[in-house]
Formats: C-alpha cells, sequence, structure tokens
C-alpha cells in the first residue's frame, strides 16, 4: 500500500494502568491506532473495556495518583505527547485537542454562567490576544453554532436541559477550532430524539470545520451513523479493527465478541424472538487470564486461545486479532 | 389461557390521572391514561424521560396514591382496597428496578435481600424454608449459590440485577412492572437479562408492564406498545403494527431517531424533531405535541385530541387520523 499522509494522531502499542496500593487493574494493554485529519475514528465497547482510560491518556488527563503509562507512545501533530512538559500540553490540551465528556450535568460548573465558561477557553489560548471584544463575539458565534441563542449565555447550567447543556459542552469543546475533538459517549445521557438532533449536529459541524473525532460508545447504531473507522475494544485490547463497512458486514470474517456484540442488541427489522447473548462476564482487568481475553466466553475457543494471546490478522483494512484467523485465506499475520 | 374468547385482561387502568402539587401547580404526570394488559402478556411502555412512564408504573402498584381513575386487577378496582387488602394484593404486583445499584440494601447480604419479601408476608414456614426458596431462586434466575452470602457490592450490575428479578418473583407474582430493568446494562448483559425476563414470563406465566426508552428493547419483549408523550398515551398498538406502520408523528420521529447498527442505513435522513418536551406543570389546551409537530394545525393548539381507534387495534391521539385519513 502507498504511504498515507502523515496521521494526525498514532497511538502506538499504549498500555495504561491503575495502581493502588492493593491491586494493579490493567486498563489498557498494548493498543494501535492512527487517526487522519478530518475523520471519525469509533471506539466501541461494554464498560471496562477501556475506552475512555484511552482517550483520558491521549488528552494527559489520567489521575496523577493511580494511572500511569506503561508502554506505548502517543504522536500528534508530530509531538510525542507522553513526553511534553505539562506546560506544553496545556497549549495542546483545549486548543488543539479538545473532549466531550459524557455527562453534561456534571461537566459544567454549576455556579458559573455557561457564557463565561465558554470564554474561559479562549482566554487561556489567547495566543494572538483577541480584544474582549472579540472573545464575547466569538462566544455568540459558538453558541449559535449549537442552536443556542446567544442570548442566553448569562444563565447558569441549572437553566438548561440536558440535551442544551450537552450543547454547551460542545460549544465549549469547539471554541478554539481544535483539530481532535474526543466525544466520551455524548449522548449516552440523553433521549433519543435529543440524541439525534446532537448527532446531526455533530456530523454537520465536523464536515464545516473538519475537525478529526474519536467517538467513544457502546451503541453499534451510533458508530454505523457516524465513523469512517471502527475499533472494537475488549478487556484493554483492540481485537478489531476496519473501515465501517468491514465492520458491519456481516459476511466478512468477524471477532467472535464482535459477533456476540451484534447477537445481543435486539433488531429493529428481524422478529427473532431471542437474543444470543455472550455468555458470562468481561474478565476481572486486575487479573486478566492467559493468552486471549476472550477465550473464556468465546464459543469457538481452542486448546491454543487458552495459552497463547493470538496477534493480528490483517486483510487489506480489515484487522482482527484473533487465532480462527490463522487458517483462513486472505488474511495474514501481521508484524507488530 | 383460554383459546378461542379474548382472555380477560388481568389489568386495566381506565383514565388513570396522577397529578403532583408544585410551586407553580399541577404538574400533569400521568394524565388520563388507559391500557389493558392481558394475562401472560407484556405491555411495553415506552416514551422519553419526563412523559410520565415511571409514574404509571409506580401508580399502578399504588406506591403512588393515584388523583383520578380507576385500577382493575382482574376487574376489581384496587384503589378502593384498604390497607389490609392491599398487602394481600401487593404479592401478586411486584416491581423490578431501574437502577440496581441504589435499589437493593447494601447492607445486606443477597440471600438475606431475597428472603426479606418472603419474611415479611410469611409466606414460607420459618426462615429455613425461606431460605431454602430463596436458594431455588437464585438457580432460577441464574445467580451461583455461592453468593448468597455475599454483599451487593461485591457484584456487577448484572448480577445485581438478577438479585432484583429474583426479589420480584419470591412471592410468586402474577404482575411484574419493569421499571427500564436492562438501562443501566451493558448490551451483552442487557441480552442475558431480556432473555431471562422473557423465560421466567413463559415459565410462570407472568405478565408484564414493560417500561423503557429503548424502542429496539421494546419491540422485542413487547405484544403491545403505549407510546407516552407529557403524559399521555399518544399511540397505542401491537409491537408488530407499531413498528411496521407508525401514525402518530412524535412515533414516527421516534423510530425514525434510532441509530441503526446497519451501514446501509447511514445516509437515512432523519426525521429530527426540533425543541424539547414541554413543560408538563399545568399543559395548555391542545394537543402537547403540538409544539414539536410538523403537521400542526390550528385545531392542534386549541382542542386536545382524543385516543381512538384508526384501524384494527391500532390507537391514536392526533388530529390528522381523525375522519379517517391516513399519512
Amino acid at each position: 500500500m502507498s504511504k498515507p499522509a502523515v496521521p494526525l494522531l498514532r497511538v502506538k502499542n499504549l498500555s495504561v494502568e491503575y495502581r493502588s496500593d492493593l491491586e494493579t487493574v490493567k486498563a489498557v494493554n498494548g493498543i494501535s491506532f492512527f487517526l487522519k485529519k478530518s475523520e471519525t475514528f469509533g471506539l466501541v465497547g461494554e464498560t471496562g473495556a477501556g475506552k475512555t482510560t484511552t482517550a483520558l491518556t491521549c488528552m494527559r488527563l489520567l489521575p496523577e495518583n493511580t494511572g500511569r503509562v506503561t508502554g506505548g507512545e502517543i504522536e500528534f501533530e508530530g509531538k510525542k505527547l507522553l513526553n511534553l512538559p505539562e506546560s506544553e500540553m496545556q497549549k495542546i490540551r483545549g486548543e488543539r485537542m479538545a473532549m466531550i465528556f459524557q455527562d453534561p450535568m456534571t461537566s459544567l460548573n454549576p455556579v458559573m454562567p455557561v457564557g463565561e465558561q465558554i470564554e474561559e477557553a479562549l482566554k487561556l489560548h489567547n495566543e494572538d490576544n483577541k480584544t474582549k471584544d472579540r472573545i464575547q463575539k466569538r462566544v455568540d458565534e459558538v453558541l449559535s453554532m449549537v442552536g443556542i441563542p446567544a442570548s442566553r449565555k448569562c444563565e447558569y447550567p441549572h437553566q438548561f436541559s440536558g440535551g442544551m447543556k450537552q450543547r454547551v459542552v460542545i460549544a465549549m469543546a469547539l471554541v478554539c477550532e481544535p483539530a481532535l475533538l474526543i466525544a466520551d459517549e455524548p449522548t449516552t445521557a440523553l433521549d433519543v430524539t435529543i440524541q439525534a438532533q446532537i448527532i446531526e449536529m455533530i456530523r454537520e459541524l465536523r464536515e464545516r470545520l473538519g475537525t478529526a473525532m474519536i467517538m467513544i460508545t457502546h451503541d453499534l447504531g451510533i458508530v454505523a451513523q457516524t465513523c469512517d473507522n471502527v475499533a472494537v475494544m475488549y478487556a484493554g485490547k483492540i481485537i478489531e479493527m476496519g473501515t465501517a463497512e468491514d465492520i458491519y458486514l456481516l459476511s466478512a470474517n468477524h471477532h467472535p465478541y464482535t459477533m456476540g456484540l451484534f447477537g445481543s442488541i435486539p433488531n429493529l427489522r428481524t422478529k427473532a424472538r431471542r437474543l444470543t447473548p455472550i455468555p458470562g462476564l468481561m474478565p476481572d482487568p486486575t487479573n486478566l487470564p492467559e493468552g486471549c481475553s476472550f477465550s473464556p466466553r468465546c464459543f469457538k475457543k481452542t486448546s491454543v486461545c487458552d495459552e497463547v494471546s493470538p496477534g493480528v490478522y490483517r486483510n487489506g483494512t480489515h484487522r482482527i486479532s484473533c487465532h480462527l484467523l490463522k487458517a483462513e485465506n486472505h488474511w495474514e499475520a501481521e508484524r507488530q | 389461557m383460554t383459546q378461542e374468547t379474548p382472555a380477560a385482561p388481568l389489568l386495566e387502568t381506565k383514565n388513570l390521572k396522577k397529578y403532583f402539587k408544585v410551586r407553580e401547580g399541577w404538574l400533569h404526570a400521568v394524565d388520563d391514561v388507559s391500557v389493558t394488559i392481558a394475562p401472560r402478556k407484556t405491555l411495553g411502555v415506552v416514551g422519553e424521560s419526563g412523559c410520565g412512564k415511571s409514574t404509571l408504573g409506580r401508580t399502578i402498584l399504588r406506591l403512588l396514591d393515584a388523583t383520578e381513575g380507576q385500577i382493575l386487577f382482574k376487574g376489581q378496582n384496587i384503589l378502593t382496597y384498604n390497607r389490609k387488602e392491599m398487602r394481600e394484593m401487593r404479592k401478586k404486583m411486584q416491581i423490578i428496578f431501574q437502577d440496581p445499584y441504589s435499589s437493593i440494601d447494601p447492607r445486606m447480604s443477597v440471600a438475606e435481600i431475597i428472603a426479606e419479601y418472603m419474611l415479611i408476608h410469611k409466606t414460607c414456614s420459618g426462615r429455613t424454608a425461606a431460605f431454602q426458596r430463596t436458594a431455588e431462586l437464585m438457580d432460577t434466575v441464574g445467580l451461583a449459590r455461592r453468593y448468597a452470602g455475599a454483599y451487593p457490592h461485591e457484584l456487577d450490575g448484572g448480577r445485581r440485577q438478577r438479585i432484583g428479578i429474583a426479589r420480584a418473583l419470591s412471592l410468586d407474582p402474577e404482575f411484574i412492572v419493569c421499571d427500564e430493568p436492562v438501562s443501566a446494562l451493558d448490551v451483552s448483559i442487557q441480552a442475558q437479562i431480556l432473555n431471562l425476563l422473557m423465560d421466567i414470563q413463559e415459565d410462570r406465566g407472568l405478565t408484564y408492564l414493560f417500561i423503557t426508552h429503548d424502542l429496539s428493547v421494546v419491540k422485542h419483549i413487547s405484544d403491545e406498545i403505549a407510546v407516552m408523550y407529557l403524559g399521555q398515551c399518544v399511540e397505542y398498538a401491537s409491537s408488530d403494527t407499531l413498528f411496521e406502520n407508525p401514525m402518530h408523528p412524535y412515533t414516527q420521529a421516534l423510530l425514525s431517531a434510532i441509530p441503526e447498527p446497519d451501514i446501509a442505513m447511514r445516509g437515512k435522513k432523519i426525521d429530527i424533531i426540533k425543541g424539547e418536551v414541554a413543560s408538563p406543570i399545568d399543559p395548555p389546551a391542545g394537543c402537547r405535541f403540538a409544539s414539536r409537530c410538523r403537521h400542526a394545525r390550528g385545531v392542534c393548539r386549541e382542542k386536545a385530541p382524543a385516543l381512538a381507534l384508526r384501524e384494527e387495534g391500532h390507537l391514536t391521539a392526533c388530529h390528522l387520523h381523525e375522519g379517517g385519513c391516513n399519512l
């Protein structure tokens, strides 16, 4: 394949642990992916898969006392983020890279008018010495961009509904026109009709501003509707990755976990009365099984699965980490 | 279940209303809702937050006092029951709550939580019998017996929800209100719990009122569905009919808003409804959806549409469908 343009974000072999006196939680175990400019990348998985930890590590927002990067590197716009001093990182965070958190109710300051909260980021990243008026104008602009009348900027978060609060949070993230937006379950706390409004808005803004995005979600529907490329995470690893077409094409090869995820969602079109869930639970991240972490729940496992951690197999843009693919045509082992 | 004649409904509400007094006036949480559920069937109640679906469930169980209307359980109006009668009645009607983290007592062990209702209602001959039955219930809901002495914080959400289900089953109820029982769970666990609820229903002949905001879940589990908007039922039909031919503009918007896990649906034009739910406090006359509805006409803002039969087994409350005109 021809060498693609320099990616905006490249995560290589990243491993993250949370350490306390009692135990070590292996949250992320050697994941690699990259993101091109203005691409939307979906990170899918269930609770505890390591999606949010990955995002926090990219933002360098891991809890200081417990979170620790044990390996790998993150490169963003040519800078190695993990080695940057905090003062450098502050210039990137909020300005080049911003994050939307899941719960709009708790990510806003309740005692500060929303306009001021949006302003904060502009004032902190005010390299070109914008005047007060310019800043106010930009706040108004970004508010109307997310569909909130600028006249409401003096109101406090409690005066807004859930969907409106999420719009404010998105306005805060976009005010400095970042190159990368990380959205951590941006619509999980919202109703479907409001979710549709927000997703549509994110989609429009992305097209207009050319912002790249990492969309973290557990909802396969949202991924199908918004993402170009998708990675499925399980127990801190990416077990399947590819373009949205690769992942959603039923006839293609898939990781048994991905198949399980699709079997677990009630389908609106077919009339199956019973779902086919994945038995069991996600393994305890303080004590991951030997070999493939999914093997205790896998219906296709063989003896090798319990012993050896599977490598990555690749077919074009589609990558799967599962021993089963060794025997498949067109799939070749990828060198790490 | 009788073969030919349709079974008499197990539960019926007639013009049920529940208003809450708030500082600004009356909050119409449930406003004139009439539903019927046949034995062994599931009625799904779907709607967005604040539409009154949970209040409906709780009012039916008399956990909240109804403002007006009737609740008939096997033809008996339970609103006229006194405390003692109601206490007996509660054995037959149970509830499974949404949040398995806050609906069980963190300081009781799993076995104690499940046995509690049986001890209170004295349905077993003594503690030993109650704990024996607890063990059986744990088998039924798929909780390993070794967790009997564990405390809720040691368990994950899926297992906690199984405790909630075992506890609801402990008195052998005929009717269970499932109030968003899977909303707090991950998809793979959600599927396990949905299958469990359906198996139990079949084995024990239970009747469910299944409250949820998730349309794909409600389609999967329900025989009939009531769509609620701001305290009122706006559409009522069998599950298949509703999804094949949604008639009310709100239902249409709801269905179109679901992001489908299918790449072919990617460019799908979403019928986005503007604005947000209006306040349920002293709502204005007229259709409550009118302010967000793109078909709204003059009459919609003046007169509230009645829930009426539009076609076989399909009821809607919308002025557009009056006089048989179809969208």
